[in-house]
């Protein structure tokens, strides 16, 4: 009994920590950079720009991971799709501009999904194959050029704009927020996910289509991803082959810290939006203490590694 | 009796060309419990894929309730009123119990969304209805108990109205006191109509609360029988056959020929477990250990093979006092040993059986350091043969075997390194008759040929077949030492009482 209750007390400290860890980054940072303006409403609020489309690709990637599967070419998905947005904004209007940078996304995540429930390849391989194959084709594109974006409408609906005071970038984040948790709670849909990450064997036996399933939430994934990229383009006002570049590794931790299961079954959205949060707060924070890109990385790497550890302990138990 | 609510007739099933059924009947009425049993690779398990769905017949008809049906996946057998309930995995352990009992076929409020409230509600309700009041449908899955976990199967199974339900090894795993809970629970069921198929291994279970019992035996239907015109037996002779019938006990070497003494141990005590015990194993000799679980029985062999840390006493192997602090010494002595748990302790599971059973002869095939494959070959060849381990090839997976098979090669490879003393932890828990005869048959020779074996089982059926001597354990202390040569009284119902 008593061994019970320690294993769910654990459950809940792991369910909270995200929190905690968040809460004690930002006191921390509230302090020690008290005179460098990081906890100001401009700094704040440029935080949760910078962090959007962290969010939008942790929204998709918690799906994929609580489905017991992982998508490592996300970085090179927000570099094409970026890419053709920008390019076809040169011919087209908005709609088909985001429409072509959000099908290319989807037809990525289809062929992900393809390999990984016909071919049956581990979708660790197919997609990190299919990262290259991507970025290849970004870089392909115009040859390494920029594609700078001048459409203002565009830019603002995607990036740039504010709605008052609020960032239109926030809007995003918490729109997707909402869907998000609403569908991986609500839905019968988030519910298999869930069940294929948990049990696929009892899943299948259920009467899920656990094939489908995957498929369905690899494209999502590619889709978000592409999202991604698009808000990119409108916030820097062009597309770059490198965009999203370093993203893949904050991207799961957030996730991880949020509270999402590496082993599929368990996931949460709030939890992996305040993960994004964390790993925003650490980026502005290290820039903000004026360290070199060289430091950033290495305490990027170190913090997140130990706020993943701190987020999985008492969770091993699968 | 009541109405025949289905009828399987002449259902017939290959796999690679092999055909595993051959055009079996069975046949269930409604409010019945029919058990289905047979070894392992009787067709059993086929039988019950094919009726849930998973599997795809190749012959034969299933008729529910006199109307011919066809269906080809678990769900449409559960719209049939098909339900089952699986051995393992089958729970998705991650969410609620709630969650998983309507796992697709989640009410909702509109279309898209789930009513989590009215899940609840009906889980309780179903929960409620087979007397397990105790669960708690918001709890996780990995929080609750396997019996717990088992009601919440069958609440799962009545939650889409099945009128037949499929119990694959339903006690396997269950503490007594969980048993007679299932028990009362398929008396509840029974009582409403539901008929229950109930596969298992547990021939003293199945006749206390089965109606019917059909027994298959290499993919044919041997009988089907009423349990009140049937003897136990009776049932194990159509399991087994013809061939297996006369059980073969040892022919045990009298006391005058037995020689030197290969293990002597001297006031063996383990922390708490076990008390100052000595007793002597001798050539030719296969000591049986009795004793219930607890009763220090794993802990002895465990402490002399140097798994487990022993507070005092000395071992003497052939006269020569040893100091034995690791398998790796054990094993230098010429000690082999049998794990009680052969998935975690004796087999590399993702390997072949080649691969694992070259581990105990790799220092006899090497030359310059390299693997002699083909020599490797013919000796575990061999080993295949002599314990009948039935498998494509060597090269088989040893997951994909039975369990009687895979606790084959586990025996085969710890006689197969020199050893001259072999200890044996349960060696036949959880597998099929004829394995279980194989096993200790090869044992009884391994012993014939002038080793040792310590052998330590729970079912005290298996030690008076085969030992020629029993010590029996209370609670870490030797309170008898029966010598099978000189009592002619020794019986399952003796021991059974010696150990309690």
């Amino acid at each position: 009994m008593s061994t019970r209750n320690s294993l769910m007390g654990k459950a809940k400290f792991n369910d909270y920590v995200v929190y905690i860890v968040c809460a004690l980054i930002f006191v921390f940072f509230s302090i020690t950079l008290h005179n460098k303006g990081f906890f100001t409403g401009r700094n704040l609020m440029n935080i949760i720009r910078q962090t959007t489309m962290i969010s939008v690709m942790a929204v998709g990637m918690t799906f994929v991971l609580s489905c017991g599967e992982i998508d490592l070419s996300i970085g090179s998905v927000v570099a094409i799709s970026a890419m053709i947005t920008a390019v076809l904004l040169r011919y087209t209007g908005v709609f088909f501009a985001v429409l072509g940078g959000l099908a290319t996304g989807a037809v990525i995540g289809l062929i992900n999904g393809f390999f990984v429930t016909v071919v049956r390849i581990p979708s660790f391989i197919v997609t990190l194959g299919m990262g290259a194959i991507a970025g290849g084709f970004a870089r392909l594109i115009t040859n390494l050029e920029s594609v700078p974006v001048a459409n203002d409408a565009f830019n603002f609906i995607f990036g740039s704009g504010d709605v008052g005071p609020v960032s239109i970038l926030f809007i995003w984040t918490f729109v997707l927020l909402l869907l998000g948790q609403l569908v991986l709670r609500k839905t019968r849909f988030g519910r298999y996910v869930l069940a294929t990450g948990g049990n696929k064997t009892s899943a299948n036996y259920s009467g899920i289509n656990i094939n489908r399933i995957k498929m369905a939430v690899l494209i999502l994934n590619g889709v978000l991803a592409s999202f991604a990229g698009i808000l990119y383009t409108g916030r820097l006002h062009g597309a770059r082959y490198s965009l999203g570049d370093s993203d893949l590794l904050l991207v799961i931790a957030a996730v991880i810290i949020g509270g999402t299961s590496l082993f599929g079954g368990k996931g949460t959205v709030v939890g992996s939006i305040i993960g994004s949060l964390i790993m925003g707060m650490i980026n502005n924070g290290l820039v903000l203490m004026g360290l070199n890109v060289s430091l950033q990385m290495i305490f990027r790497g170190v913090i997140i590694i130990a706020s993943v550890s701190l987020s999985l302990r008492g969770a091993k138990e699968g | 009796m009541s109405d025949l609510i289905l009828e399987m007739d002449g259902i017939a099933k290959s796999y690679g060309g092999i055909e595993v059924l051959h055009g079996v009947h069975f046949d269930l009425y409604s409010g019945e419990v029919h058990a289905v049993i047979g070894q392992n690779g009787a067709g059993k398990s086929t039988l019950m894929k094919i009726l849930n769905g998973v599997t795809v017949r190749d012959g034969g008809t299933i008729r529910l309730d006199g109307r011919e049906v066809l269906y080809g996946s678990p769900i449409e057998a559960r719209k049939h009123g098909i339900g089952m309930i699986f051995q393992e995995f089958s729970l998705v352990p991650s969410l609620t119990v709630s969650q998983n009992v309507f796992l697709a076929k989640e009410p909702r409020i509109r279309a898209l969304i789930l009513n989590d409230k009215k899940c609840e509600e009906r889980t309780a309700s179903l929960l409620h209805e087979i007397g397990a009041d105790d669960i708690n449908p918001r709890q996780l899955i990995c929080d609750l108990s396997t019996g717990s976990q088992q009601m919440v199967e069958i609440a799962k199974a009545l939650s889409s109205e099945s009128r037949i339900v499929i119990m694959d090894e339903p006690t396997a795993s269950l503490s007594h006191k969980e048993i007679e809970k299932l028990f009362k629970v398929i008396g509840k069921l029974t009582e409403k109509g539901i008929s229950i198929i109930y596969v298992s291994h547990y021939l003293q279970d199945i006749f206390k609360i089965c109606n019917r019992i059909t027994v298959l035996r290499d993919g044919n239907r041997i009988s089907t029988k009423d349990v009140s015109e049937t003897t136990m037996e009776e049932t194990i002779n159509d399991m087994l056959g013809e061939r297996l019938i006369a059980k073969r006990t040892r022919t045990r070497p009298s006391d005058e020929k037995a020689a030197d003494t290969l293990l002597e141990i001297k006031d063996l005590s383990v922390g708490k477990h076990v008390r100052n015990v000595s007793f002597t194993l001798r050539r030719g000799e296969i000591l049986g250990i009795a004793g219930l679980l607890g009763s220090g029985r794993s802990e002895i062999v465990g402490a002399i093979y140097g798994v487990l840390k022993k507070s005092s006493g000395e071992i003497l192997i052939r006269g020569n006092k040893t100091n034995i602090r690791s398998p790796r010494d054990a094993i230098k002595h010429g000690i082999a040993m049998v794990p009680e748990d052969r998935r975690k302790q004796g087999l590399v599971m993702s390997f072949s059986i080649k691969e694992n059973m070259i581990f105990p002869i790799l220092s006899k095939i090497l030359k310059y350091r390299l693997i002699r494959d083909r020599e490797g070959l013919k000796i575990i060849n061999g080993f295949m043969e002599k314990m009948s381990i039935k498998a494509a090839g060597p090269w088989q997976i040893v997951k994909s075997l039975s369990g009687g098979n895979q606790q084959k090669v586990v025996v085969a490879k710890s006689m197969m390194s020199d050893s001259s003393i072999l200890f044996l932890d349960d060696p036949t828990f959880g597998i099929d008759i004829q394995s279980k005869q194989e096993i200790m048959n090869s044992v009884s020779e391994f012993a014939d040929a002038g080793n040792g074996v310590v052998f330590i089982s729970s079912e005290l059926d298996e030690i008076v077949s085969y030992c020629d001597r029993i010590i029996i354990l209370k609670k870490g202390e030797i309170t008898d030492m029966l010598d099978c040569n000189k009592r002619s009284d020794i019986s399952e119902e003796l021991l059974t009482k010696m150990i309690q």
